[in-house]
């Protein structure tokens, strides 16, 4: 390539990414500057005064004892929020791979009536936008008696997400060569053996690829958790957050403090495990 | 030691009858070898051998113990795939250590065996590697690596060498000929070519269409063809299968007599079987010859092929030294050797009389 076609690209590249990346850069930005700080004009993208006041709110309480009448200070919730968030991801995330891993590998390996069908429907169902049964699903929760329950978040978590990830492990199983199994009965293995130290093994990269994806969705969020729930202990972060927005005013240094906070887990879980989810969509691109 | 005998076996896949009731008995310690063209049912046999298919009808046995209802793992039996089905995420060892570790083979034990089939197949430097880090001949040595740890009654093999070059294919072909003299373990072995056949086996069974052929020597069935499939398919080039007819007790090609001896009761409508290195070329006019045209002349390195046409559409080839010079529609005749000529009935495909000896 010549140096000033490279140089335009690079150019370009480094503009596109200082666009994408800049509502992060911001966050962080405002998240690290004191009130007065916030408003001022002209703005600042990086804080005279650095102070971590926001985050030490959010994770170590506000130390603001409630009045009487006054409900407890929102910050305060934060953890709780946090914990909510770990537990319906984690929880919904486990579901949805165990079932999707378990179906995919029957789907792939065993013949029975509707077994092509199965995936496409599956993909079919996950293309449904989730605002059209969300209500449903929210009736059928009042009728179960679930809602305001991190059981119920995590039900309609698996909901979404079980169909994406059934068919990226169909994919991947597709693509896991029977006869390594085949080779492993004859060498005496039991079913369970060659699934537990044959098959998953070598489809793990299509397992993380499918829990990524699934605890992004659930993590991510918004709109089961604003209709199921209602008790401030109960809310994933996504809606707690809504909470320092209190109809005048906006505390906007919480508000990025959150959310530098909450986009890091997944920040850090996507740095780790980014090779995976690359080999397990470009598994399911081949052979599916 | 082990002998495999399979009696009225069946397979169909819906309505596809891939096996249709074939028995076949794989004397103990030989080498046999399935050979058939794709599609004839010789991997299908293998597999259920192996227990990876289950049979529509009929029984298997290994020795006096019935194995058509056990399970791969139990049947004693280890197979090399024609992909070589390694584990990708274990090491070498590990692939070759499997089936002992599944079985319960302590750790100490294990690695020595590991150990010392390694040593056989010169492959003790790859040990800890993962497959994908092998070359196709390498992961072939694992393969049966895999196969030899256990001590296994009776080796499966599933075209194992289909994978590899012509020149690592000739390497193993010795190889794996003289690891069965040393081991002297029964060995169903399947191809689809005939050189492997030839050169590897103590018996060929010959399969076309889920029907056993013939079961021969190599040297029986390239000989001695027990019918129209088993000639044709055997041998490179394949042998000459001529329209003739029997009238008064005297063949006739193509208008041409021959004396050939015939049996009593030959019918009138004939198939002659003659190899092209048992045909020479002659002058038009001599004796017991088929005069023709030279149709094509091609050239495999020390002999020369001569296609002649002795009758619309039917052509005879003549394997013959390179020297000999030929140019296209050349009028010439070919000479089918008495002594090597196989007589067929067309309408059942089984031969009549052969004059080979």
């Amino acid at each position: 390539m010549r140096p000033w076609v490279a140089a335009i690209l690079y150019a370009v590249l480094g503009a596109i990414t200082f666009v994408v990346c800049f509502p992060l850069l911001w966050a962080i930005s405002t998240s690290l500057k004191p009130k007065d700080e916030i408003f001022r004009w002209p703005p600042t993208l990086i804080p005279e005064n650095v102070t971590f006041e926001s985050y030490r709110q959010l994770l170590f309480g506000s130390g603001v004892a409630s009045a009487p009448g006054a409900g407890t200070p929102p910050s305060d919730f934060f953890l709780q929020w946090f914990a909510n968030s770990v537990i319906v991801s984690v929880g919904s995330t486990a579901i949805s791979i165990t079932v999707a891993t378990l179906a995919a590998y029957s789907l792939t390996r065993f013949r029975f009536w509707g077994q092509r069908a199965v995936p496409y429907v599956a993909i079919l169902g996950y293309m449904v936008p989730s605002v059209i049964f969300v209500f449903p699903m929210f009736l059928t929760m009042v009728a179960l008696d679930l809602t305001d329950t991190l059981l119920s978040l995590i039900l309609g978590y698996v909901c979404i997400t079980l169909p994406f990830c059934l068919w990226l492990m169909w994919a991947f199983f597709r693509g896991v060569p029977i006869e390594i199994e085949e080779a492993a009965l004859v060498d005496g293995a039991s079913r369970l053996q060659v699934f537990r130290q044959i098959v998953l093994p070598v489809a793990m990269p299509g397992i993380i690829a499918a829990s990524i994806f699934s605890l992004i969705v659930s993590w991510n969020d918004y709109l089961f958790g604003r209709v199921f729930m209602n008790s401030m202990e109960n809310l994933p972060l996504t809606v707690g957050v809504m909470h320092f927005f209190d109809g005048t005013h906006v505390d906007w240094g919480l508000m990025m403090a959150s959310s530098v906070l909450m986009t890091l887990p997944m920040a850090i879980l996507f740095g780790f495990m980014q090779r995976h989810l690359v080999a397990g969509f470009g598994a399911g691109a081949v052979k599916g | 030691m082990t002998d495999v005998v399979v009696r009225g076996l069946s397979k169909s896949f819906g309505s596809n009858q891939v096996l249709k009731a074939l028995d076949l008995t794989v004397p103990s310690r030989q080498f046999v070898t399935l050979l058939g063209p794709s599609g004839c049912g010789k991997t299908t046999l293998l597999r259920l051998v192996a227990g990876l298919e289950t049979a529509t009808a009929g029984e298997i046995r290994f020795g006096d113990r019935r194995v058509d209802r056990l399970p791969p793992g139990e049947r004693n039996i280890a197979m090399v795939f024609q992909s070589y089905a390694l584990y990708p995420t274990m090491d070498v060892a590990r692939n070759i250590g499997y089936g002992l570790e599944v079985r319960g083979t302590p750790k100490a034990e294990r690695q020595e065996k590991i150990g010392a089939v390694a040593k056989v197949l010169e492959i003790g430097h790859l040990l800890l590697r993962k497959p994908k880090q092998l070359s196709g001949g390498q992961r072939q040595r694992v393969a049966l690596g895999r196969a030899m740890s256990r001590r296994p009654d009776i080796f499966l093999m599933d075209e194992p060498l289909s994978n590899l070059d012509a020149k690592l294919r000739a390497t193993m072909r010795g190889e794996l000929r003289r690891f069965h003299l040393d081991l002297g373990t029964t060995t169903v072995y399947v191809t689809h070519d005939q050189l492997e056949a030839m050169t590897m086996s103590d018996l060929v069974v010959v399969m076309n269409e889920g029907v056993v052929q013939q079961i021969g020597t190599p040297e029986e069935v390239y000989g001695r063809p027990a019918n129209l499939f088993v000639a044709g398919f055997i041998g490179t080039p394949p042998m000459n299968l001529i329209p003739a007819k029997v009238r008064d007790g005297v063949l006739t090609v193509a208008g041409a007599p021959l004396r050939v001896p015939l049996p009593p009761g030959a019918p009138a409508d004939v198939v002659v079987g003659v190899r092209p290195q048992d045909v020479t070329m002659a002058r038009p006019g001599d004796p017991d010859t088929i005069p023709g045209k030279v149709w094509m002349v091609e050239l495999i390195g020390s002999e020369r092929l001569i296609e002649v046409e002795i009758a619309p559409k039917v052509r005879v080839t003549a394997e013959v030294r390179a020297s000999h010079r030929a140019a296209l529609d050349d009028v010439v005749a070919v000479r089918p050797d008495p002594a090597h000529l196989h007589i067929f009935d067309p309408a059942t495909g089984a031969v009549v009389s052969t004059t080979a000896p």
